[in-house]
């Protein structure tokens, strides 16, 4: 026992404030513990139970809160323009933060689909969060999102126009960090050009991109094969496009339709290259 | 006594009656529970009434209980029709049977992931059951299933937006066409089964002459909507295969209804592409065999007109096999409806072929709730239920397709198999989703009868079309901005838990990914409004 405890007096202020710090470290744990069950609620689609969980006043129990707010039934206007604020509160706390970008996504997602606003807000608020890191995770969700507002939403670009837009976000969309998501952009970027009839070899290189990535979902990874071959027949490359036939067939799930198509498709190239 | 006072009376003490028996009931019921507290009890509900359903489950619970004498599993059968109001009763009042039918379509992704255990850890182990079987000994338990359960997402055990396994199938369905051989020996003196479609309509005719020949009313195809739907769909998508691949603009060699909703409105196909008004002449031909006013009739007058011997052929599924052959007072047959192919002479001209049932996928798919008191008991059960030795079992007493490898499909319905070789399905004619399809079943007898005519279908249809596909793509834009919204909340959910390790390949990555996809989706139907206005 040291010297200071042995005071009158002393010994009881010295149990008080470890008693206090116990108390400090077991809110501070309780806290996490309730944001970790929010967390995990709100990944479970329960949004009314989560949001009882996000009490704190903390910029990750805001965050939370926000999240929550934006589905929990009934839906209104009022808990949307509740959920705004929050997050301009986390933003305003401190912006470096990780918080604070995801803060800024969130509010960029619910003026484009929450309460539909105009493009230019919508367009520029994706950029903003880009800025905040454009080397995060979250940017790169923001960029892919941003290559679909610039490939369907910009009817004052020319489509050729709209997809080179898009196609120069890859730095940042593409980007290993999320690979299902590049995979994702790739192939949104491939649909796009077919949705507006563009057929070249730009088609092959995206879909080639999300190839190399691998997907973690076979079904993915079968239909890009599929999708390369039959667009490789349509551009005339005969070869590749038998090669991705093969690639397709061999690695088919039992239960899909298209095995016999694919297998007729390619056996009509091997009779006339 | 007053009348007035007596029926006050008594409707007063039939209130006290119901509420005593029910109280009774719950008595009984917490009675029997605290009496037997060394037995657990596992409740099963499912819709499926069919003749030869219920007995199959006796039959596997009967055996799981001698293998288990403290075990009790008791089935729950609740009719279809209030299937959605009895579960969303059970579910929200805290105290649903632990094993429950599910389907996609009325259970949302809100519901599974709040009352439901997700199943996907489980089904990577291997099903001990399996334990003697040397080809599945090694397999998980998914891996025993036919089709091994893929994860797309038009299956119904399955959440393609929580990424999780939430149900286990017990059988597979098919739709094949059931005839009266005895009738058809009767009226023209044989029971040969039609190969190809032109015999198919020869077959019909010669039934119906025979039948006018011979005084009788009886009709060569018994029909409904809802079976006349089921013998076409197929039928009308055979002709239209090789327009699907030319419509399919995503490349893939799978033209979705999305897909042929935002081709009708770029003008890329309509009702005059004559492939479709083929679609429509096959339709025509099948339907002029029903018997008149067939459109009015439901799923249950059908089969009562087969069983009745007033109509010598009646297409249905798997569900209906043990319910025709245990009641039918005739021979029963069942042949595949005969496809066109590519030589046809009148409608080959699209076709690659008979479609493939690949895809078929398992039914009757059963979860466990979360109030489960006995959760890994629950999942015993289904174990067993789905080991080779239960689903032969199953599959022999119902007459349904098994869904276990390995497992022979009963001779019975071996018809029912499903059609390994086929090519793609192509575009119909009957199903673009909710508007259009009314339009269909409202407009469908201008196809039967003696008078049926395409050109009189389409004419009465040309101006409804185009609203009716715009307001389906409305209604898909609607539906998909709601998942994208939701899926904005999860995000944050699985982000903030995923982010302290690495995000690749997370749930948050693949979570992401998919919202994505679905927002390409919305976006495109938005834009093909937009580009391609319809006149109100």
């Amino acid at each position: 026992m040291t010297d200071t405890m042995k005071i009158p007096g002393t010994r009881w202020l010295w149990r008080f404030s470890a008693l206090a710090l116990l108390l400090a470290v077991h809110s501070v744990y309780a806290q996490n513990g309730a944001s970790d069950e929010g967390w995990r609620l709100l990944s479970r689609y329960l949004y009314a139970d989560a949001a009882d969980k996000f009490q704190g006043n903390d910029a990750a129990s805001k965050l939370g809160l926000a999240a929550s707010l934006i589905n929990k039934p009934p839906i209104t206007q009022g808990k949307i323009k509740e959920a705004e604020g929050l997050l301009r509160e986390v933003i305003s706390q401190d912006e470096s933060t990780d918080v604070a970008q995801y803060a800024r996504y969130l509010l960029v997602r619910i003026a484009h689909l929450h309460r539909e606003s105009a493009v230019t807000e919508i367009e520029s608020g994706y950029r903003d969060v880009l800025a905040m890191n454009e080397g995060s995770a979250v940017a790169q969700i923001a960029a892919s999102h941003l290559a679909l507002v610039l490939l369907y939403q910009r009817p004052d670009l020319s489509v050729e126009e709209r997809l080179a837009s898009a196609d120069g976000l890859a730095p940042m969309a593409s980007r290993a960090a999320l690979p299902e998501v590049a995979i994702s952009y790739y192939r949104t970027l491939a649909a796009a050009a077919m949705y507006y009839g563009v057929v070249d070899q730009r088609l092959v290189t995206w879909l080639e991109a999300a190839r190399a990535l691998i997907s973690a979902d076979e079904l993915i990874r079968i239909g890009v094969s599929l999708q390369l071959a039959e667009i490789s027949r349509l551009l005339g490359l005969h070869e590749k496009a038998v090669g991705y036939y093969r690639e397709f067939i061999a690695e088919a799930v039992p239960t899909d339709q298209r095995v016999n198509t694919a297998r007729l498709r390619m056996e009509e190239l091997e009779v006339t290259p | 006594m007053n009348p007035k006072l007596w029926g006050r009376n008594f409707a007063v003490a039939l209130l006290i009656a119901a509420f005593a028996y029910s109280g009774s009931m719950v008595w009984k019921h917490h009675r029997e529970d605290a009496a037997n507290s060394e037995v657990e009890v596992i409740r099963l509900a499912h819709w499926q009434l069919e003749p030869g359903m219920r007995e199959a489950f006796d039959a596997i619970i009967a055996d799981y209980e001698a293998l288990h004498p403290n075990v009790r599993v008791k089935q729950v059968n609740i009719p279809g029709r209030v299937w959605r109001q009895w579960l969303r009763t059970q579910l929200v009042g805290g105290n649903p049977p632990d094993l429950i039918e599910v389907a996609n379509y009325l259970v949302s992704d809100e519901m599974f992931a709040r009352y439901f255990v997700p199943l996907t850890s489980y089904l990577e182990e291997p099903n001990h059951y399996n334990s003697e079987e040397p080809d599945l000994r090694e397999s998980s338990w998914r891996e025993s299933f036919v089709g091994e359960l893929v994860p797309n997402e038009a299956v119904h055990y399955y959440s393609a937006n929580l990424l999780e396994y939430y149900a286990v199938p017990n059988a597979m369905m098919t739709v094949r066409v059931f005839y009266n051989r005895d009738l058809m020996k009767e009226l023209i003196g044989s029971d040969r089964v039609p190969e190809t479609f032109a015999e198919f309509t020869a077959l019909c005719e010669a039934l119906k002459i025979g039948a006018r020949e011979q005084a009788k009313r009886i009709q060569p195809l018994a029909g409904s909507i809802f079976n006349t739907r089921q013998m076409t769909a197929s039928l009308a998508r055979v002709v239209t295969q090789k327009l699907a691949i030319e419509l399919d603009y995503n490349h893939d060699l799978d033209l979705t209804m999305f897909e042929g909703n935002v081709a009708y409105l770029r003008d890329r196909w309509s009702y005059d592409t004559p492939v479709v008004r083929q679609s429509l002449e096959l339709i025509r031909e099948v339907c002029r065999y029903m018997s008149p006013g067939w459109v009015q009739m439901k799923r249950e007058d059908a089969m009562l007109q087969f069983l009745q011997g007033q109509a010598a052929m009646l297409a249905t599924g798997t569900w209906d096999a043990s319910g025709i052959l245990q009641q039918a007072q005739f021979d029963v047959g069942i042949f595949q409806f005969p496809e066109i192919d590519a030589d046809n002479e009148h409608y080959g001209e699209g076709s690659l072929g008979p479609i493939s049932e690949s895809n078929t996928f398992g039914g009757v798919p059963m979860a466990l709730s979360q109030t489960s008191k006995h959760p890994e008991r629950a999942i015993d059960f289904l174990r067993y239920l789905t080991s080779r030795r239960s689903n032969t079992k199953f599959s022999e007493t119902s007459n349904w397709l098994p869904v276990i490898k390995g497992v022979p499909i009963p001779q019975l319905v071996e018809a029912f198999r499903p059609i390994a070789d086929g090519y793609i399905p192509g575009l119909s004619a009957q199903s673009f989703g909710q508007s259009p399809d009314k339009i269909y079943d409202s407009h469908v007898h201008l196809l039967s009868g003696e008078r049926a005519s395409v050109e009189a279908y389409v004419e009465a249809t040309r101006e409804l079309y185009p609203k009716a596909i715009r307001r389906e793509l409305e209604r898909m834009a609607k539906t998909y901005r709601e998942t994208i919204r939701q899926k904005d909340s999860v995000m944050t959910g699985l982000y903030e838990l995923d982010k302290g390790a690495d995000l690749a390949r997370s749930k948050f990555d693949i979570v992401s990914a998919k919202q994505l996809e679905v927002e390409a989706l919305m976006l495109q139907s938005q834009r093909t409004i937009e580009d391609y206005p319809v006149d109100d």
